[in-house]
């Protein structure tokens, strides 16, 4: 992880307990394709409405936790008068397999697509066996 | 499914435990997926804010149409398709094409219409004709 998305952890946090109450109740699970290669594992996570500085990505031993929060700039008089998405908050958790290194994952934010991809561990990665004839 | 799983070791499972102890939370999800992209409106004294959250797109394969008070937004999502080597674990995003059809709760008028792609949700704003807005009256002494 680097510095950068550190920082936006911890500035998450603090918006974030603001709406502590809310969001434990009514959190949206962001809907997740997992693509598994000999190099590693990519997630791809639907997360409408959130930006990069309100994105934060947690690892906590083998468990990856992703939470966001949408902010959509309404107009302060705004009226709500239909709708489907009734949460303002993102999450979703993971249990990653001994063989993932952790320490290199790569995350990109287009458009409320978050791309993740957590490559396997060298010594992971499957490999062929030579059998010598003799 | 079963070769994926027998190609390369499982090495990553969703805490779907979480669903037994937040049922809302997964209803919500399967609700909002039935109609995509999920949509939220919201009205203010002048305008009918529309929110779509279709996420990843290019703003330019968007289609927005207004006729009345329907409005629609039509487009396709393609997702990348993956190599052969890869083995897909789990596939839930939308993918292809979609169309929805949205009733405005107020009239509006279809010349003045703003829309926005930003972080994956679509803003489309629409003005309120200026007779339907509210206005306040001056009450007058005599």
């Amino acid at each position: 992880m680097n510095t950068d998305n550190t920082m936006n952890l911890q500035q998450n946090q603090q918006d974030t307990s603001a709406t502590q109450a809310a969001a434990e109740v009514f959190t949206l699970r962001p809907l997740t394709d997992i693509h598994e290669t000999t190099e590693g594992v990519t997630l791809y996570l639907d997360m409408p409405g959130v930006s990069k500085d309100a994105l934060s990505i947690d690892i906590d031993q083998n468990v990856l936790s992703i939470r966001g929060s949408i902010n959509l700039h309404t107009p302060e008089d705004l009226k709500p008068s239909h709708m489907e998405l009734h949460s303002g908050v993102y999450e979703r958790r993971f249990t990653l397999g001994d063989e993932l290194g952790v320490e290199n994952i790569e995350a990109t934010l287009n458009q409320g697509e978050l791309k993740l991809f957590i490559p396997r561990m060298e010594q992971h990665k499957p490999r062929k066996i030579e059998i010598k004839v003799v | 499914m079963i070769s994926n799983m027998l190609r390369f070791p499982l090495s990553m499972f969703d805490d779907e435990l979480e669903n037994w102890f937040y049922p809302e939370t997964h209803r919500l999800n399967r609700r909002a997926r039935s109609a995509y992209p999920p949509v939220n409106i919201g009205v203010t004294d002048d305008k009918v804010d529309v929110y779509l959250f279709i996420p990843g797109m290019d703003p330019d394969a968007l289609e927005v149409v207004i006729e009345k008070r329907l409005l629609s937004i039509s487009g396709e999502r393609q997702l990348k398709k993956q190599a052969d080597e890869t083995a897909q674990v789990r596939t839930e995003r939308f993918d292809g094409a979609f169309k929805r059809v949205i009733t405005l709760p107020e009239d509006v008028d279809a010349d003045a219409v703003e829309a926005q792609y930003r972080d994956g949700v679509l803003h489309i704003r629409l003005a309120k004709p200026v007779v339907s807005q509210p206005r306040q009256i001056k009450v007058s002494a005599h």
